[in-house]
This record gives C-alpha cells, sequence and structure tokens, in this order.
C-alpha cells in the first residue's frame, strides 16, 4: 500500500463544488463567531432536512447579515482574502446583495434584506432569526432560520427566480397548519406579493405597486416590461429617479465578470450601445404589433 | 497514552456527506485562513477513525476496521499520517 501520507494533499484544483461551498460556509462562520457578527446562513447545505428535495446543490454561499454589523463583516472577509466583485447597488434588482471571489473557497453572497420582504431590513433580521437554530455544516454549528422562515426564504427566491423545485418542499409539502405560520411570518414581514408569486397567487393582488415586477419574475418578459415593473415597485420620486438613472448605467461589476477583466472605458461604451439598440429594437416591436 | 482529536478550528466534509460516490475522501481546513486539505482513500479512513477520537492504537484499530485491514500492516503509516496532521494543525495531540 502506498504511504498514506501521500494521499493528502492541497485541494484547491481538484475540491468539488459542494466540498467547497460546504467548508465556505465554516469559514464565514467562523469570521461571524470571532467578529461577534450576527448573520444566518440561507440555502444550499443550511436548508434544515426535508425542505428540500434530495441532490440540490448550491454553487455559492449566501448569508444574511445583521445590517448593521455588514461593514464587520466586510472587512473580516476581506482580511483573510475574499474580494468584492459586485456591490448593492449592481448586484440585483433589490440592491439586497453584493458577492465576494475567493480562490479557496469560491463565491459568497451577502444578503442585507431578503428579496420579497418589505419591512425595515434591521428589523426584518430579528424577525427572521427570532427561531433560528444551530444546524451542522462542515462540522461546524452555524445559525440557520428555522423551519417556518426557511420555507418562507425559500419559496420567496423560487419566485424571484422565476419559480423551481424548492416551492415543492417548502410550500407544496407543508401540512395547512405550516402553510398558517408560513403566512404569518409573511404578513410580519410584508412579504405577502412576494409569497403570492411563490405559490401561484399572485392574481390575488393585481392591485399592489409591486404586482408587476413579480409577475415579471414568475412569466418573464422584456428588459422594457422589466424596467416598467420596477420602476412601478419603486416606492416615491426620489426611488423612482435613482431607478432611471441606474437603468442608463452599464453594470460594470457584471460586465466585469462576464469578460473576466475590468472592462476598458471603449468596452463599457460598446456595451451601452448594444443595451441601446436592444431597447430601441424593443420599441421597434411594439410598435410593429399595434 | 497520547490521544488523538481534529484541532478546534477545524471545518471537514466527507464524501459521504456529500452524497458522492467513488473513493473515501474528506476535505479539511483550519479556519478561517485555509488552505483545503483532500484526504483521499486510507488517509480518509484514518481521518473518520480520528473524528472519533482515541489512541494511537484505537485510531489505528478503527481505521483497520473501516478498511477491512490488519491493524499491523497500517500501524506505520497511520502513525506517520497522525504526525503530519499535527504538523499541518489539523490534529491535536495530547
Amino acid at each position: 500500500m502506498a504511504p498514506m501520507t501521500q494521499e493528502a494533499s492541497a485541494a484547491t484544483g481538484q475540491m468539488p463544488i459542494a466540498a467547497r461551498v460546504h467548508l465556505a460556509h465554516a469559514v464565514v462562520q467562523k469570521l461571524a463567531d470571532d467578529r461577534g457578527i450576527d448573520l444566518l446562513h440561507l440555502k444550499g447545505p443550511a436548508v434544515l432536512p426535508g425542505l428540500r428535495a434530495d441532490g440540490r446543490q448550491s454553487s455559492d454561499v449566501d448569508v444574511l447579515v445583521r445590517p448593521s454589523h455588514l461593514h464587520v463583516l466586510v472587512a473580516s472577509l476581506e482580511s483573510v482574502g475574499f474580494e468584492q466583485r459586485t456591490d448593492f447597488a449592481t448586484g440585483s434588482v433589490f440592491a439586497h446583495a453584493a458577492n465576494w471571489w475567493h480562490d479557496h473557497w469560491g463565491w459568497v453572497d451577502v444578503h442585507v434584506s431578503w428579496p420579497g420582504v418589505t419591512i425595515d431590513s434591521e428589523r426584518a433580521f430579528e424577525v427572521l432569526s427570532r427561531d433560528s437554530v444551530r444546524h451542522p455544516i462542515a462540522h461546524r454549528a452555524c445559525p440557520v432560520p428555522g423551519r417556518t422562515a426557511q420555507r418562507l426564504v425559500l419559496v420567496l427566491h423560487a419566485a424571484r427566480s422565476g419559480g423551481g423545485p424548492d416551492v415543492e418542499g417548502a410550500w407544496d409539502a407543508a401540512d395547512p397548519a405550516e402553510q398558517a405560520e408560513v403566512r404569518a411570518l409573511t404578513a410580519e414581514l410584508g412579504a405577502e406579493v412576494a409569497l403570492a408569486a411563490g405559490i401561484g397567487e399572485l392574481e390575488l393582488h393585481r392591485g399592489a405597486p409591486t404586482y408587476a415586477l413579480w409577475h415579471q419574475f414568475v412569466h418573464g418578459g422584456t428588459r422594457l416590461d422589466e424596467w416598467r415593473a420596477r420602476l412601478a415597485a419603486a416606492p416615491g420620486a426620489r426611488a423612482k429617479a435613482d431607478l432611471l438613472t441606474s437603468a442608463l448605467r452599464v453594470n460594470r461589476d457584471h460586465l466585469r465578470m462576464e469578460l473576466g477583466h475590468a472592462p476598458t472605458r471603449q468596452e463599457v461604451r460598446s456595451r451601452q450601445l448594444r443595451r441601446l439598440r436592444r431597447a430601441a429594437d424593443e420599441l421597434a416591436r411594439r410598435v410593429t404589433r399595434r | 497514552m497520547t490521544t488523538y482529536r481534529i484541532a478546534d478550528d477545524v471545518a471537514w466534509v466527507s464524501h459521504e456527506e456529500l452524497d458522492a460516490e467513488g473513493m473515501p475522501c474528506a476535505y479539511v481546513t483550519r479556519l478561517p485562513q485555509g488552505p483545503p486539505t483532500t484526504l483521499n482513500g486510507p488517509a480518509c479512513v484514518v481521518w473518520l477513525a480520528l473524528s472519533e477520537n482515541g489512541s494511537h492504537d484505537d485510531i489505528v484499530a478503527a481505521a483497520a476496521l473501516l478498511w477491512g485491514i490488519d491493524p499491523d500492516e497500517i500501524r506505520g503509516d497511520v502513525l506517520a499520517l497522525l504526525d503530519e496532521l499535527v504538523a499541518l494543525g489539523l490534529a491535536t495531540a495530547g
């Protein structure tokens, strides 16, 4: 038999993504423990048994951090070599998450709120962490939301992603009492429209400002439809103005990830023109249909 | 008698926990700096035995049982691996 010591090796290149994700959750939790950071691990290996179909795997780590602890978490992540790749303004429609990358641990998505939740983010963290439990990931105790909150998180994520198998385990398989608990939590978090989008009840909320946005997520549509929906959902004139301004900018973070390098001014300009042409094409198609 | 255990600041996951098939494998790291280390085959078996804590003889016996091999055939290799794991900070001896 070959000496066993030859069987131990540095593993960055050969480690499966699933293993990397488990270890990365543990890394983030160690940072949180050392610095007194409140956070919850979400999705992937953080999902409690029975809430998700077997075999579902995540390719990144998702954590929800207490918003007032965000700056400490960011400093901690960057102290061990994580590099920020998107910021909160460009990371998503909801400006709720930003991404960090590490050559060993891959992607970590840091959320300060969860799409669909409309109450104050600090208060929402209190509510979502109220019944949290310690769940072992990579043999480390990691705080995760309780079962009711996990069901809601999974359904909201599925709705945001245009549906998916998570609804089956998180909602369809829940008994009426469990579903009632999820609805009560949903009301507390102001997430009724998003939950409805996830469980096929969106039409009950046709008058809601965010109806069009969630309809867009569930049923899809053009970029123009998406921006119209986002505009309708933005609360107040200032938010609508900010949204329009950001709509005109190319997302440099995403372009950098797509190109694999920091985009040059010419590449940004080229992308800007491409977006303009796409918008013009969409408008032309609408005019033709009339 | 010297006893061994996994160090306090270590995270790890085995292929079995990942529902993966193939050769026994464990992915191990110190927190939070890393780097990750892969323990394949016999090294993984020793790691799983180490996770139960115990003396060198205990771990040799557990690994031999898991591997289906005579303990005397692996005693020296197990000790060498345990020493290496201690040197890497992945295990402690005391």
